[in-house]
Parts: structure tokens; sequence; C-alpha cells
């Protein structure tokens, strides 16, 4: 496939995404090829000559080396044109790339927005450490405070977001809210109240008139975890107003008409119920969907395929007819799979990426990821896409 | 190979629960006592093995199977009474909102009580003081989480002061580094990303949560079919060309992850062949036990 075939068809949901929007955010559960997908699409639009951001989170090391992340660390690293010219891609494409970092993104905002005296009691504290685990949803949050920034401070045409796997949309979109409600809620203003008025934890906890639920709690966990975790709120607090000032801005980001969202799943059965979901709870949001990509589709046999097979020498004949009795049967499953998510998903277009002879993990497997995402018509009906 | 406890873990969406299901119906199928826990997951089992929905509360499934669905909320709760005895107590404290909140954001308790649980069932006697179930089988968390999840006790030693949530540890930690008692089955694909989680885990594990690794299983697996003759032959049906070369590639990839797994683990790796049986049932998961078979009376 030439570079130029890439150039979209008038009506493919993913080409106009690409062309009208500024921030393109790929979400869905894990293993079903996102960071592929987030990376294709930015290739998509590179080699259109648009200037092109994709962020990913922990790509495979081919891909990631593919893409020149694996030596640059966590910088954004324009892709080589060398790179791209070995490829068979126009050399001066401004593909860009770059890993989420989740610490130092942490951190960063930390610095920027702890009061100086707080800053040292908050990196060093043990929860802060273990921030992912302790916080449902900070991993989605840092995602969002990196997009927010690279909004702000960079002027690519686009930004492309790979997001941690997912299965559901409000893992994703309340992710700000949650972190809000870890530091900012009644329950957490009555337990911390004696610290809050003492500037410190200790023995107040237990012996105010929460002690008695103190107490027990601790039989369970330890006190000492639980003035950690004191400490810790204590210190993140003081932040609670840039928290909410940075929440109401990536939504606005999130729901603007600059932002369009492409859910990314396969076509297995057991995904399907998770991926309508996902789509519904988008919608329900208020969010931009561009497109349903279904990822590694099989495609069912041509009637041509088993004519051929039949005049073939055995075993030779054997072999072929057996690979074509299994691909029909994926191709089966696929087809019904796409047709309920097809229904479930209406008017949001389908995508589908058929099933790739090898595993993508360079830029070659990309740019033909990225011409089926941008060739891709809608609805495209399984039982036909051959 | 009489060990009890029974790991199952890998990356999001390799089998784990197809494979743990196989494993726990061939247990049974020797006439063993089995439980096969899934924790805080979607149900999977009940599609698996046909039987009725998998809750909190054990449930049989088939002859010698029973199933549970281990919540952290139920786990608590169970534990909770076992340590405070009085069930007023239980709701003052935990049903009061202010705390239900604290505990959702202290990490390992959750973990903890669920990884109580099992360990219980697995030291649960009967009145002959033979085990109540002589195997269980977790369908455990994916990769980053199982270490973790399986760490707790360690980590519980080091934090915490002497106490009744130490000796609790305690009592964790050497069933769970006992290898004798406790075994890990890695499942991976065939695929770049799975096959490096599989290494990671598998180190993980022993180092940080000194659990040891028996067995891999490698599932999806694709035997080579086609020669390299055979796609030249086929030069004159591009299409039936291009549905040979991706079956030959994907043979190809099989057997260069199954060789990529047994140097890095240096452990046996089975071959699951990648089966078309639709929809995914009880056919299914009784052909993968079969499959599993020898592989696990080799270990023995």
């Amino acid at each position: 496939m030439s570079a130029r075939q890439a150039n979209a068809p008038a009506g493919s949901p993913i080409a106009e995404a690409l062309a009208k929007r500024r921030v393109v955010i790929c979400v869905g559960s894990g293993g079903v090829g996102k960071t592929t997908i987030a990376a294709s699409l930015a290739l998509g639009a590179a080699v259109e000559q648009q200037s092109t951001l994709v962020c990913t989170i922990d790509p495979a090391r081919r891909l990631a080396n593919s893409l020149g992340l694996k030596e640059l660390g966590n910088a954004e690293t324009r892709i080589a044109p060398s790179q791209l010219a070995a490829a068979g891609l126009p050399p001066g494409s401004p593909l860009f790339a770059m890993m989420l970092d989740m610490k130092r993104t942490w951190d960063e905002f930390i610095e920027r927005h702890a009061p100086p005296n707080r800053k040292e009691q908050i990196l060093a504290n043990r929860f802060y450490r273990s921030l992912s685990s302790v916080l449902a949803g900070s991993q989605e949050y840092i995602a969002m405070e990196e997009l927010w920034q690279l909004r702000m401070h960079r002027d690519y045409r686009l930004i492309v977001l790979d997001t941690p796997p997912a299965g559901h949309a409000k893992d994703f979109l309340d992710a700000p809210n949650r972190v809000l409600d870890f530091l900012d809620n009644d329950a957490a203003k009555w337990l911390l109240t004696p610290a809050l008025t003492a500037g410190k934890f200790g023995l107040h906890l237990f012996g105010s008139g929460s002690g008695y639920i103190a107490k027990t709690l601790a039989k369970l966990t330890g006190a000492e975890t639980l003035e950690h975790l004191a400490d810790f709120m204590l210190a993140m607090s003081s932040m609670n107003e840039s928290f909410r000032q940075r929440a109401r801005q990536v939504r606005a980001l999130l729901a603007s008409q600059e932002t369009a969202f492409v859910l990314v799943t396969t076509p297995q059965l057991e995904r399907l119920q998770e991926a309508v979901e996902f789509h519904t709870e988008l919608l329900q949001n208020h969010m931009n969907v561009a497109a349903v990509i279904v990822n590694r589709v099989t495609a069912a046999p041509l009637p041509r395929d088993w004519s051929d097979a039949s005049e073939l020498q055995s075993p030779l004949r054997e072999k072929v007819q057996r690979t074509l009795q299994e691909n029909s049967a994926l191709a089966d499953e696929d087809a019904k799979a796409m047709a309920q998510l097809e229904a479930d998903c209406r008017p949001t277009p389908l995508v589908s990426v058929l099933r790739m002879e090898q595993e993508v993990h360079d830029l070659k497997g990309l740019w033909k990821v990225a011409g089926a995402l941008v060739t891709g018509t809608t609805p495209a009906a399984p039982s036909e896409s051959v | 190979m009489d060990k009890r406890l029974w790991i199952v873990s890998g990356k999001g969406g390799v089998g784990k629960s197809t494979i743990s299901t196989a494993l726990a119906v061939l247990f049974a199928s020797r006439g063993e006592r089995t439980l096969l826990c899934e924790v805080n997951a979607s149900d999977r089992f009940a599609n698996l093995v046909g039987g009725g929905r998998v809750g909190p509360e054990i449930v049989a499934l088939a002859d010698q199977l029973w199933a549970v669905n281990l919540q952290p909320e139920a786990s608590l709760r169970e534990y909770a009474l076992s340590i405070l005895k009085f069930e007023s107590i239980y709701k003052a404290v935990f049903e009061n909102r202010l705390v239900s909140y604290f505990l959702r954001f202290i990490p390992s308790i959750q973990e903890l009580v669920m990884l109580g649980k099992i360990i219980f069932h697995v030291e649960e006697r009967l009145e002959s003081e033979e085990p109540k179930y002589q195997r269980v089988v977790v369908d455990a968390p994916a990769t980053g989480h199982a270490i973790s999840f399986f760490s707790i006790p360690r980590v519980l030693i080091n934090t915490v002061p002497p106490g009744r949530l130490s000796r609790e540890a305690e009592r964790m930690r050497l069933l769970l580094e006992n290898p004798r008692i406790t075994t890990a089955v890695l499942v991976s694909l065939p695929e770049e990303m799975p096959v490096n989680e599989t290494i990671d885990l598998a180190a993980g594990l022993s180092e940080r949560a000194h659990v040891q690794t028996d067995l891999v299983v490698l599932n999806g697996y694709v035997e080579e079919r086609f020669t390299a003759g055979d796609i030249e032959a086929l030069a004159a049906a591009p299409s039936l060309q291009r549905a040979a070369i991706q079956h030959r590639a994907e043979a190809a990839s099989s057997s260069a992850f199954r060789r990529r797994l047994a140097e890095a683990l240096a452990r046996p790796v089975v071959a699951v062949p990648r089966l078309f049986i639709y929809p995914f049932g009880r056919g299914a998961v009784d052909a993968v036990a079969r499959t599993l078979e020898p592989a696990l009376k080799a270990l023995g």
C-alpha cells in the first residue's frame, strides 16, 4: 500500500475525527490492542502532514522500539525520518511519541500545586509512594493531567491518547472526581477534624468522639496505617482547590468538540457486553464517540476459496480445507458479535480491523492498521466483510 | 503431586478462568473434593461448567466440585466477625459509612481478607480430620495484582506491630511459601506482551511472594500445518496462500514463544491448542482438561 492511499474517502468516521479533532482518546479493556490502534491513528494523521503526538501507557517492547521510545525515555520524541523512510512512508511526517510516566507526572503535579512546606511531607509519605494502588483512578487521573498539560502547553495539531485498561467509562471519566472524593468529603473531614484542628493526627483520632471506631479499625489495620493515611490526606487536602479546578478543566476538555473518543474492542462474545456498556456510559456523559473499533476480526473465506481448495492435491487439500473451516467458524462467531455490537451502539459507526498476518510491531504494520482504520466503512456488515 | 493450593495467574485475557476451571474439573473427575475460587470478578464459572451462578457463598457446581466468588465486602464481614465475635459491634463499626469510606482507601485490607478466606478453606477440616477440600484452585488476579495479592502476608509482617494481624499474616505466609502445599500455574498466549508478562510474573511471585511456579500453560497454541513448500504450491490461489501464510506465522510464533518461555522459566510448558468450539462451555473445558492431564501427571 502506498502512503497516499490513506487519503480518506469521504465519510470515513476515523478520517473525519483525525482531521477535525485536536484530541483523540483510545479507551477499552486490556489486551484489545489499544496501544497499537492509538499509534496507528497517530501515524495516519502524521502522514497527512498533521503534527501528531501519540501518548502511550505501556507499549509492547518491540512497538516501543519501532517508535524509538526505548532509548529516549519518556520525553516527547520525534520518529526519525530514516525510520519512516525505511517503512516506505514520507520521511517528513511529523509524528511524535511519548510514554506516560505516572510517577513523574504525579511528582510534577505535587511540585506545582502543593504548598512549599507540605511538599517534602507528601513526597515522603508511604501512601504517596504507592499512590496508584491507594487511589482508585489515580492512573486514569494522571493520564488526563498529562493530556491537559500537553494540550495547553504544546502546539500539536493532534494528540492521540492511549489510556490504562478500563472496563468502564466511569473509571476514566470519574477519575478526577474520585480523587476529590478521597480528599474532600464529609467522612474524611469528620475523621480528620481533630487532626485538622491540631495540625497533627496522632492521639487525637483515638481520643476524640471517633475513638471507638478508630480503635476497632486499628485492630484490623494497625494504628500506624491509619496515621499514615491520615497524614497523607491532610497533606494532600491543601491541594483540594487545585484538584477541583483541574477536574473541571479536564471534564470540559473531554466533552468539548475538539475531543473525540474511540472505543477499542475485539469481537469475542465475552467482551461484547462490556463494550456496549462502555459505549452507553460515554454517550450518557455527553462525550463524542467517533467510532467503535473492532480489532482482530477474522474474515470469512470467499466462496472461491472453497472451490480452489477442492482442486488441490492431498494432503495440501485437507490442510487448506481444515484452515478454511476454522477461519469460517471464527468468522461466524465474530460476525455474530459484530452484528450485536452494531445494533447496540447505533448510531456510532463500527470500524473493523482484520486480524493481521503477523503481530503488529513496526511502522509498516502500524501503517497497514492505519489504512484499515481510515478506509473502514460503516457499517461493516460482517457477513459480507471479505 | 499432593499440592493443595493451585494459583492460576497471567495477563488479562489469556484464559485464566478457562484454565483454572479445567484444572478444577480434572481434580474433581478423579474424585478429589475441589473448591474453585474466583477473586472479585464477574462470574465466569457458571458459563464454563454449567450449574448455577456463583456468588460469595460456596455452591456445588458438579460432583466433587464447589465454587465461590470471593468479594471484599463479604470476606471482610466474615473476617471481622471472626475477630470481633459480635454482630452488633460489626454493624456499629463496619456498616458505619465513615468507616466503609476509610476502608476503601486502605490498600491491602480487601486483598488480605480475601486471601484469608482462601487460606481458611485450604486449612478447613472435616470431622474425620481430613481436609474439607483436597484441592483449592484460585482463578487469581492478573499479573501486577497477583504479585501484590500474594505478597500481602510478607508486607504486613514487615509493617504491622506484633499482634493478631501479624500472627494471621505469618500463618498465611508459611502456607503460601511452602512449595509442597502451594503452586502457581501461569497462563500465557503465544504473543509478545502476554509472554513478557508471564516471565515477569514468575520472577515477581518468586522474589516478592516466595510462591513457586511449577507449570506454564501456553493457551491458544497453533501447531505447524503448512510447510514452506506448501506455501509455494499455493501461489496460484493468492487468497488461500494468505490464509496459509497467516497460519504458518501463528505456528511459528507459537513454537518460538514456547521455547522462550521454557528457556526463561526452566519449567515445563504445556501447549493448549486453540479450540474452535462454540459456544465455549463445558465441552471446551473438558477438552482443555484432557490436554492438561499428562502435564500434571508428569509434575507428580
